[in-house]
C-alpha cells in the first residue's frame, strides 16, 4: 500500500477517535490526511514512545477512543512496549504498526533483519487476542469496521504493510506546531471532549 | 520488609495519593521494592510495571495529557536511560513528569558497579537543567508533594531522589 494513501483511508473510518502519531512519517502522512489540529497529538519528539504515550492517556480517559500510529522503526527499538501494553490490555486503544521495512524518517535507512519481521506473530506471541494485519488498500477498506467493532475486549493491534516514502512524500509538510502549542490544543480539546481539567491545575 | 521501611514506604505512597497520583509507573531497584509492593496492594493507585524506563516516561506523560496524576518510579542507573525521553518529550512540549528513583553511587551504597551513579547522575541532572530533590531522612517525605507541586506549577519535570538510609532503614 501506499503510505500516504493508506492514511487517507483510515481517515475516512474515523468518527470520534483521537490520534497520536510517532517520530517519522506517520505524523506527516497523518497531517496530509487530515490536517487535523486538534484531535491528533503529533508526537514527533518521541522514537518508540508514542503508544505508551496513548496508553497513558488512554488509561486516564477511558471514554475516550485513542488511535496511535508507530513505524517498524520505532518498534524496532522498544518492542517490549507490547508487554506493557497486553499487561494494560484497554479497550480503547489501538495500536497500528506501520510497517514501511525502513527508518522512513532518516532517508529509508536499512533496517533490521526488514525482510523477515513478522509484527503480527510477535504480537501474539505477547498474548495480544485482537490482531489485525493489511497489506492492501481495498482489504483495509473492507474490513476496517471490524477493528472497529465496539466494546472489543482489549487492545487492538493493527499491522499496515506500507512501501516507504518516496523521495516527494518525503518532502511533506510536517505538522506545523510548536510543542506548547500542540499541548493546548489537544489538551483543551480532550478537555472539552471529557469535561476534565488538563491545565487547571491548583495547589 | 521492617517496621521502618514499611513507615517510609506507606508515608511516600499518602504523599503520592495526597498528590492526586493516580498512576505509578515503575521499574525496579532493589532499594524500592518495599516502595513498589507497598504502591501495588493500595487501592488508591494503577501500577504498572513497564519494561524498561523510557516507557514510564511515555505512560505518565499521556496520563497527564488525560490529566491524570502520575509519578514514575526507578533506579538511578534507569534514570540515566531516559534523557531522550524527558528531554524530547517533557522539555519539548513542557509536560510536566514527577520522578522518584534512587541516589545510587553515593555514600552508603554497597555496591561498586554503581560508581558511574556516583560520579554522574546529578551532574547529567545539572547538565539537563532538570531539578532534583534529595530526600534522605522520614521527617522530609513532605518534600514528594511539594515537588510534584512545582512539576505542575513549572511544567516540567523533576525528580526527587531517596537514599539507601532512607529506603533501606539506615542499615
Amino acid at each position: 500500500m501506499n503510505y500516504v494513501e493508506c492514511f487517507r483511508a483510515i481517515a475516512r473510518h474515523r468518527t470520534d477517535e483521537i490520534v497520536i502519531t510517532s517520530a517519522g512519517n506517520s505524523g506527516q502522512a497523518w497531517w496530509a490526511a487530515t490536517r487535523d489540529s486538534v484531535a491528533s497529538f503529533y508526537l514527533d519528539a518521541s522514537m518508540s514512545l508514542s503508544t505508551m504515550f496513548a496508553s497513558g492517556l488512554a488509561l486516564a480517559q477511558p471514554d475516550l477512543k485513542i488511535w496511535a500510529f508507530m513505524g517498524d522503526g520505532a518498534f524496532a527499538m522498544n518492542p517490549g512496549m507490547l508487554m506493557v501494553e497486553r499487561q494494560m490490555n484497554l479497550p480503547n486503544l489501538t495500536h497500528f504498526l506501520v510497517s514501511n521495512r525502513v527508518y522512513g524518517a532518516t532517508s529509508n535507512a536499512g533496517l533490521p533483519n526488514a525482510a523477515h519481521n513478522d509484527y503480527a506473530a510477535i504480537a501474539r506471541a505477547f498474548g495480544l487476542e485482537r490482531v489485525f494485519a493489511f497489506r492492501d488498500l481495498a482489504t483495509l477498506e473492507r474490513d476496517f469496521p471490524a477493528l472497529k467493532t465496539a466494546n472489543a475486549p482489549g487492545h487492538t493491534f493493527v499491522v499496515l504493510e506500507v512501501e516507504p516514502f518516496s523521495d516527494a512524500e518525503q518532502k511533506l509538510e510536517q505538522p506545523p506546531f510548536d510543542g506548547p502549542e500542540l499541548k493546548f490544543r489537544f489538551g483543551r480539546h480532550v478537555e472539552s471532549l471529557t469535561g476534565c481539567d488538563i491545565f487547571g491545575y491548583r495547589i | 520488609m521492617t517496621e521502618k521501611t514499611a513507615t517510609v514506604a506507606a508515608r511516600i505512597a499518602d504523599e503520592l495519593a495526597s498528590c492526586g497520583v493516580k498512576l505509578v509507573a515503575s521499574l525496579p531497584d532493589n532499594w524500592l521494592m518495599d516502595v513498589i509492593k507497598t504502591i501495588e496492594h493500595d487501592v488508591r493507585f494503577t501500577h504498572v510495571p513497564v519494561n524498561r524506563e523510557e516507557s514510564a516516561i511515555g505512560l505518565c506523560s499521556g496520563a497527564y495529557m488525560g490529566a491524570m496524576g502520575s509519578a514514575a518510579l526507578m533506579g538511578a542507573s534507569g534514570f540515566m536511560t531516559v534523557i531522550y525521553a524527558l528531554t524530547k518529550i517533557n522539555y519539548t512540549y513542557e509536560i510536566p513528569l514527577f520522578l522518584m528513583a534512587t541516589l545510587r553511587g553515593a555514600v552508603g551504597d554497597h555496591h561498586k558497579h554503581h560508581i558511574s551513579n556516583g560520579l554522574y547522575l546529578r551532574p547529567v541532572l545539572d547538565a539537563i537543567s532538570m531539578p532534583y530533590q534529595i530526600i534522605e531522612k522520614p521527617d522530609d517525605l513532605g518534600l514528594i508533594s511539594r515537588c510534584y507541586h512545582h512539576t505542575r506549577t513549572f511544567s516540567r519535570p523533576m525528580v526527587v531522589l531517596f537514599t539507601r538510609d532512607l529506603l533501606r532503614g539506615g542499615h
